[in-house]
């Protein structure tokens, strides 16, 4: 029988062991290295490195985790601070910021097929609307959970849901057929 | 690519849109990264515990003259009638299940989660 989260969890604490936590990064691996590789604009290298601080980070606070939200929703709070974190130190080292990050993207070398499209019309959608995005409807947080892992007010999770949305189909729609 | 239609869609599609990362030793990776296990196992644990008890009991039974105490205590008790020892079994059994039920609740999410419910 599979172990749940919890049981996994309750080992860490009971017993340290490390095995059932390498289970719980087996288990959400792809998840958590998918929303930063959405973060880092699919910069995979730093995506990875970020993942990786994401639960060492998880592993060593995990006394902290109370269990009143989903533990997934615990480790995206987790990689979204990681990810700010390396922002901000980039931003200091180089001034590379998000605005000339976007400016960088062209269009028009958008891939074929649907998957692509998506992907491609996500990545050029402002950082605090694409991480909205990538949490609430990629990834299936409500908005109350979404609010929670970027530390901001409903109202501007799900404002920044609805316009998120709402640029993503005006930019799909321009790329479509005519 | 179609238009999107509506928001439910476009969700349905981002979803679906998302690829499976394969592990490829990632998880081998961190756990090279974690830092070294800070607890002693279980049984060393269960080991002190039991022997801090037993030694707690003995110092107890010595300074209580060889367990005087406890043979007078089950001597009262079987002089006791018969109703009252199981009037005091029974109100023993409801605090220690009250007891063992609050903790449940308090340890439990989900059950916690389902107490704070309102109807």
């Amino acid at each position: 029988m599979e172990l749940s989260d919890a049981d996994l969890i309750a080992r860490v604490l009971v017993d340290d062991d490390q095995h059932a936590f390498g289970e719980l990064v087996r288990r959400h691996q792809s998840s958590v290295r998918g929303l930063l590789r959405q973060l880092t604009r699919t910069d995979i290298a730093l995506a990875d490195d970020l993942a990786q601080e994401t639960f060492v980070r998880a592993y060593k606070n995990i006394r902290s985790f109370r269990g009143d939200a989903r533990f997934s929703t615990w480790l995206y709070r987790i990689a979204y601070n990681c990810f700010r974190e390396d922002a901000r130190r980039r931003k200091e080292l180089v001034g590379v910021d998000e605005e000339q990050l976007q400016a960088q993207h062209d269009p028009q070398t958008v891939d074929a097929g649907l998957r692509h499209d998506l992907m491609h019309a996500l990545s050029l959608l402002p950082l605090h609307e694409r991480t909205a995005v990538v949490l609430c409807c990629q990834n299936g947080l409500s908005h109350d959970e979404a609010a929670r892992v970027l530390d901001i007010p409903l109202g501007t999770v799900k404002t920044n849901v609805l316009r998120g949305r709402e640029k993503l189909k005006r930019t799909l729609a321009a790329w479509g057929p005519n | 690519m179609n238009a999107m239609t509506d928001d439910e869609t476009l969700d349905r599609q981002l979803r679906e849109a998302i690829p499976y990362i394969d592990d490829d030793g990632f998880t081998a990776r961190v756990m090279v990264r974690l830092p070294a296990a800070r607890r002693e196992p279980r049984w060393v644990r269960a080991m002190i515990l039991i022997g801090l008890t037993a030694l707690g009991s003995g110092v107890a039974y010595l300074l209580s003259g060889g367990g005087r105490f406890v043979r007078e205590g089950m001597l009262q008790l079987s002089n006791f009638p018969i109703w009252m020892l199981l009037v005091f079994a029974f109100g023993c059994g409801l605090v220690i299940g009250a007891f063992a039920v609050i903790v449940a609740i308090r340890k439990t999410p989900e059950v916690r989660d389902l107490a704070r419910l309102r109807f």
